[in-house]
C-alpha cells in the first residue's frame, strides 16, 4: 500500500466579493453602499491521493479546481479544514516543501520572456541549489523527453504556444518535484501537441513515481492520463473514483451502431436514432434495455455489423452535474 | 546563507541579460535621470546670476559640480522597486516566486544592480557634457574617500526602505497614492531637488533625520568635502540605523504580507 | 463635430468605468495635490534665495505651473490612456475592432478612453492660473486672455500632433509603447520657462518635444510678455503638424490594414 502523498480533509475556502448593477445610476450608488457576496469557492472537500497516482480533477469553469490546486501548492491558505502534502501543511510553505512540489499553469509562465529558454533554467538550477551534475543530467533527460533540444537557445516570445508550454514543463520539472500539481496544461494547444504533452506527464509519471493532479476541460487529457478522477462543481466534491466507474454509474445511456445490409431502413422504434452514417446507424437507448433492444435488432433486421458503446464521457459528467443539482 | 549567495551570481547573470534586452526602454529611463539634475543645475545657476551671482555660498560652478555629483550617485543608490511591485501581484508573477524556494528580493536586488552597470554607459558620456557645457568647480575634498564608502551602505538603506514601502502593495492597490507621498519626501530631503543647506529652515532637520539624505547627499557632500568630521561619523552611523531600520521592517512585514496574500490569492 | 458626441461617449463609459472604483477620485485628487505641492514647493525652495528667475518673478513661475497642470491634465484625461490603448490594440491584434466602426478611425482612436478623474488635474491648472493672474493684477487684458487661449490650443495641438505620430510609429514597430515615456521624461523640463534653458536645451524643447509651445508660450502669453512672431510660430506650426500627422496616420494605416489581409 503506498502512502499518501496528498491529503486533504474537510478543505474550504470563501471570499467576500463585491456586486453591482450595470447603469450610471448603480455605479453612483455603489459610491455610497457597498454590496457584497459570499463566494464558497470550496466546499468541505476531501480526498486522498496515493503517491505516484495520477488523479483527474474535472469540473466546469469556477467549480473550484483552481483554487483547491493553489491551496495545495501554499499559495492559498484555507478558510477551514486541513490539507497536507507529502507531510506538509503547504500553506506555510518550508523551503523543503516548495523543493519537492511544482505548480504548472496552463497559458501562464515562469518562463523569461525576452532571453533564451536556457537561462530560465538556469535560474531555477540557482534558485532550486541544483548540483551541476543533477541539472545536466535531468535537463538532458528533460529535453530529450519533451524535444525541445533547438528550443533552448531562443528568446521565449519566439516560440509558438505548444513550444513554450514544452519548456515551461522542463523549466517546472527541472528540480525532479515528487508532486505535480498541472492546472489545464494544454489549454489553448492544437491537437497534435496536446497528445504530445499527455504522452511526456504519462512517461513522466511511469519514469519516477511522480504524484500528479490535473485539472483539464478536455476529456482526452483526462482519459488517457487518470484512471481515477475527482469530479468539482460549485465547490463540492462530486464523485471519487475510477473513470470507469464514472462512465458505468452516471451515463444512463448506451450507444448501438449498426450496420444494415439495406439502406434506408427506420430504426425509431428501437430507441433514439442519434446518428446516421450512410448505412451506419448510431442509436441511443436506456442502458437497461441494452439486452432486450440488441436481440431485436439481431433477429428481426439483417445485420452487418453491430456494436455496443459507451456514450462520451461528457455525458457521464454531464449527469453528474445534473444529479448534484436536483 | 551561503547558499542564497552562491545563487547571486547566476541571478545577476540573468538579470545582466534582461536589462540589455531592455536596453531601449533603459535609454528612456535615463533620459529622465539625467535630464533633471540638468535642469536643476540650469535653475539654481540662473537663480543664482539673478541673485548677484551665488545663492548659500555656490554659484553656477558649485552647483555644477553638485549636480554631477546627485547624477552620478543617484544612479548608483536609487531603486524603483516601488513602482513595480503591485503589477508583480497584479499579474501572478509574485505567485510563481512564491512557488520557489528563495526570497523575491534577491532577484530584485540582481536585477537593480544589472541596471545600473549596463547604464552606466549613460552616464559616462552625459557627464562628459556636462563638465564641457557647465564648467564644474570640484574642490580637493579630504573626505573623498569616505565617499566611496558611503555608497553601498547608503544603496541598502534606500533598497531596503524602498521595499519595505512597496510591501504596501499587499493591502491596497492605491499604491500610487502612497509612492507619491513618499517620493515627494525623498526628493525634497534627499538632496535631489536642491542642496540641503538652500532649504528652508524646517526642512533641513528634517531632511538629516530622514534617511534619504544618506542616500544621495551625504556621498556627494563628502565628494565635495562640505562636511565636518563630526558630521561625517553621524553619518555614517544614521546609514547603519536606517539599513538596520529597514531589514526590520521587512523581515516583520513580509510574513504579515504573506499572511494576507495568501488568504486574498491574485 | 463627430469626435466632440464620440468625445461625450467614451467620456460617459469612462465614468461607469470609475465609478466602479469608489476611492480613485480620492485617489486622484490626493496624488494632483501633492504633484502640485511638489512643483510649487520647488518654485518656493528656489525663490527663497532669490526674488527673480531670469526675467520671470514668482507669479509668472505659478502662471507657468498652471498651465504646466492644465495640459498635463489634458494630456492625461483622454490623449495618454487614448494612446496606449490604441497602442496595444495594434499588439494584440484587437485593432480590427475600431476599423470595422462606421467612424474615423484616428478620431476613434484618439478619444477612446477618458480617464475622468484626470480632470483634477486640470482643475488644479486653472486654480493656479486663478490664483496667479489675481496676484499678476493689472497686466492682464483681453489681448492678453486671448493670445492665451490661443497659443493653449495651438500647443494642445502641437502635443496631440507629436502624440499621434509617435503612435503611429507603433503599425511599423510593434514593441514602441515606451517611445510615449519620451514625451514624459522631456516634459518635467516644462515646469520652468524654456528660456532660462542654454541653447542646445531649448532647441530640444522647442524642436524635438515641443514643450516650450505647449507650456511656456501660454505662460508667455498671460504674463503679457509674449511676442507677435512666437504667436504666429506657435498657430502656424500647430497646423503644419496637424497637417502632416493626418497625413502620417492614414499612409500607416493603408500599410497596416493592406499587411494584415
Amino acid at each position: 500500500m503506498s502512502e499518501a502523498a496528498i491529503v486533504v480533509a474537510r478543505l474550504s475556502k470563501t471570499y467576500v466579493v463585491p456586486v453591482r448593477g450595470g447603469g450610471l445610476a448603480a455605479a453612483l450608488k455603489s459610491l455610497v453602499r457597498r454590496k457584497t457576496r459570499t463566494v464558497e469557492a470550496v466546499r468541505e472537500v476531501d480526498f486522498t491521493v496515493a503517491a505516484g497516482e495520477v488523479v483527474g480533477f474535472l469540473g466546469p469553469n469556477g467549480a473550484g479546481k483552481t483554487t483547491t490546486l493553489k491551496m495545495l501548492s501554499g499559495l492559498l491558505y484555507p478558510t477551514s479544514g486541513e490539507a497536507r502534502v507529502l507531510g506538509y501543511t503547504p500553506h506555510r510553505r518550508d523551503k523543503a516543501y516548495l523543493r519537492q512540489m511544482t505548480l504548472v499553469m496552463g497559458q501562464r509562465n515562469q518562463l523569461i520572456w525576452d532571453i533564451p529558454v536556457m537561462d530560465s533554467l538556469e535560474r531555477n538550477r540557482a534558485i532550486y541549489r541544483m548540483p551541476r551534475e543533477t541539472f545536466q543530467r535531468t535537463l538532458a533527460e528533460l529535453r530529450e523527453l519533451l524535444d525541445i533540444g533547438e528550443l533552448l537557445d531562443k528568446p521565449v516570445r519566439n516560440l509558438s504556444l505548444g513550444e513554450r508550454m514544452k519548456c515551461e514543463l522542463a523549466v517546472a520539472l527541472l528540480h525532479r518535484p515528487r508532486v505535480l500539481f498541472l492546472d489545464e496544461p494544454t489549454i489553448g494547444l492544437d491537437v497534435t501537441m496536446q497528445r504530445r504533452i499527455r504522452t511526456f506527464i504519462a512517461e513522466y509519471n511511469r519514469r519516477t513515481g511522480a504524484t500528479v493532479l490535473l485539472t483539464s476541460h478536455y476529456m482526452a487529457d483526462v482519459e488517457a492520463l487518470c484512471r481515477r478522477v475527482i469530479v468539482i462543481h460549485h465547490g463540492r466534491l462530486l464523485f471519487d473514483g475510477e473513470l470507469t466507474e464514472l462512465v458505468k454509474r452516471f451515463s444512463p445511456h448506451k450507444l448501438i451502431a449498426v450496420e444494415l445490409a439495406q439502406d434506408g431502413v427506420d430504426l425509431a422504434r428501437y430507441g433514439d436514432v442519434i446518428a446516421t452514417d450512410g448505412g451506419r446507424i448510431t442509436l441511443r437507448i436506456p442502458k437497461a434495455d441494452t439486452a432486450r433492444v440488441t436481440s431485436r435488432i439481431l433477429s428481426e433486421l439483417a445485420v452487418i455489423d453491430l456494436t455496443v458503446e459507451d456514450p462520451p464521457i461528457e455525458e457521464a459528467i454531464a449527469q453528474v452535474f445534473e444529479q448534484a443539482a436536483t | 546563507m551561503t547558499a542564497i549567495l552562491a545563487a547571486y551570481p547566476t541571478l545577476f547573470r540573468i538579470a545582466l541579460a534582461t536589462m540589455i534586452q531592455y536596453r531601449v526602454s533603459g535609454l528612456i529611463w535615463m533620459i529622465g535621470s539625467v535630464l533633471e539634475p540638468v535642469i536643476f543645475l540650469v535653475v539654481w545657476s540662473v537663480a543664482a546670476r539673478s541673485a548677484g551671482g551665488s545663492v548659500g555660498g555656490m554659484d553656477p560652478h558649485d552647483f555644477a559640480a553638485y549636480y554631477m555629483l546627485v547624477l552620478v550617485v543617484n544612479h548608483l543608490t536609487f531603486s524603483w522597486i516601488t513602482e513595480i511591485f503591485q503589477y508583480r501581484i497584479q499579474y501572478g508573477m509574485l505567485s510563481f516566486q512564491l512557488l520557489r524556494p528563495l526570497h523575491p528580493i534577491h532577484q530584485d536586488v540582481a536585477d537593480n544592480v544589472a541596471y545600473k552597470l549596463v547604464n552606466l554607459i549613460v552616464i559616462a558620456p552625459a557627464l562628459a557634457v556636462c563638465w564641457f557645457l557647465f564648467e564644474p568647480r570640484f574642490p580637493v575634498a579630504w573626505s573623498l574617500p569616505y565617499a566611496v564608502l558611503a555608497l553601498p551602505m547608503g544603496f541598502a538603506a534606500r533598497f531596503l526602505l524602498d521595499w519595505s514601502v512597496a510591501l504596501v502593495a499587499f493591502w491596497t492597490t492605491r499604491v500610487m497614492a502612497v509612492n507619491r507621498i513618499y517620493y515627494a519626501i525623498l526628493w525634497f530631503t534627499s538632496g535631489r531637488m536642491a542642496p540641503i543647506a538652500l532649504l528652508p529652515g524646517v526642512l533641513r532637520p528634517l531632511a538629516h533625520a530622514l534617511p534619504f539624505y544618506y542616500a544621495l547627499a551625504f556621498p556627494v557632500e563628502l565628494a565635495l568635502g562640505r562636511l565636518t568630521p563630526a558630521e561625517v561619523w553621524r553619518g555614517f552611523a544614521m546609514q547603519v540605523l536606517w539599513v538596520g531600520v529597514g531589514a526590520l521592517i521587512i523581515t516583520t512585514v513580509w510574513r504579515a504580507a504573506l499572511r494576507r496574500f495568501t488568504a486574498v490569492g491574485t | 463635430m463627430a469626435w466632440l458626441r464620440l468625445f461625450a461617449v467614451f467620456t460617459r463609459i469612462g465614468a461607469l468605468n470609475e465609478l466602479a472604483y469608489r476611492v480613485n477620485f480620492a485617489v486622484q485628487a490626493l496624488e494632483s495635490v501633492v504633484a502640485a505641492s511638489t512643483v510649487l514647493g520647488a518654485v518656493a525652495v528656489v525663490f527663497s534665495q532669490t526674488d527673480r528667475l531670469g526675467d520671470w518673478q514668482v507669479w509668472e513661475l505659478v502662471a507657468l505651473i498652471g498651465v504646466y497642470f492644465l495640459v498635463l491634465g489634458m494630456i492625461n484625461l483622454v490623449l495618454a490612456p487614448s494612446m496606449a490603448k490604441f497602442m496595444e490594440d495594434v499588439q494584440q491584434g484587437t485593432l480590427d475592432f475600431t476599423l470595422t466602426k462606421p467612424e474615423d478611425a484616428q478620431v476613434l482612436v484618439s478619444v477612446s478612453q477618458v480617464q475622468v478623474w484626470k480632470v483634477i488635474d486640470i482643475l488644479v491648472g486653472v486654480g493656479l492660473l486663478a490664483v496667479a493672474i489675481h496676484r499678476l493684477g493689472d497686466t492682464l487684458g483681453v489681448l492678453e486672455a486671448s493670445a492665451f487661449v490661443v497659443t493653449l490650443l495651438a500647443g494642445a495641438a502641437i502635443v496631440y500632433s507629436l502624440w499621434i505620430m509617435l503612435a503611429t510609429l507603433t503599425f511599423w514597430f510593434i514593441r514602441i509603447e515606451n517611445i510615449l515615456m519620451v514625451f514624459w521624461n522631456v516634459y518635467i523640463a516644462g515646469r520652468w520657462p524654456v528660456t532660462i534653458y542654454p541653447g542646445w536645451l531649448r532647441l530640444l524643447l522647442t524642436v524635438v518635444v515641443p514643450i516650450a509651445f505647449a507650456v511656456t508660450v501660454p505662460a508667455e502669453a498671460i504674463s503679457g510678455r509674449l511676442s507677435a512672431l512666437t504667436l504666429l510660430s506657435s498657430v502656424g506650426l500647430a497646423v503644419v503638424m496637424l497637417i502632416v500627422s493626418r497625413w502620417f496616420w492614414r499612409f500607416g494605416l493603408k500599410r497596416y490594414s493592406g499587411a494584415s489581409a
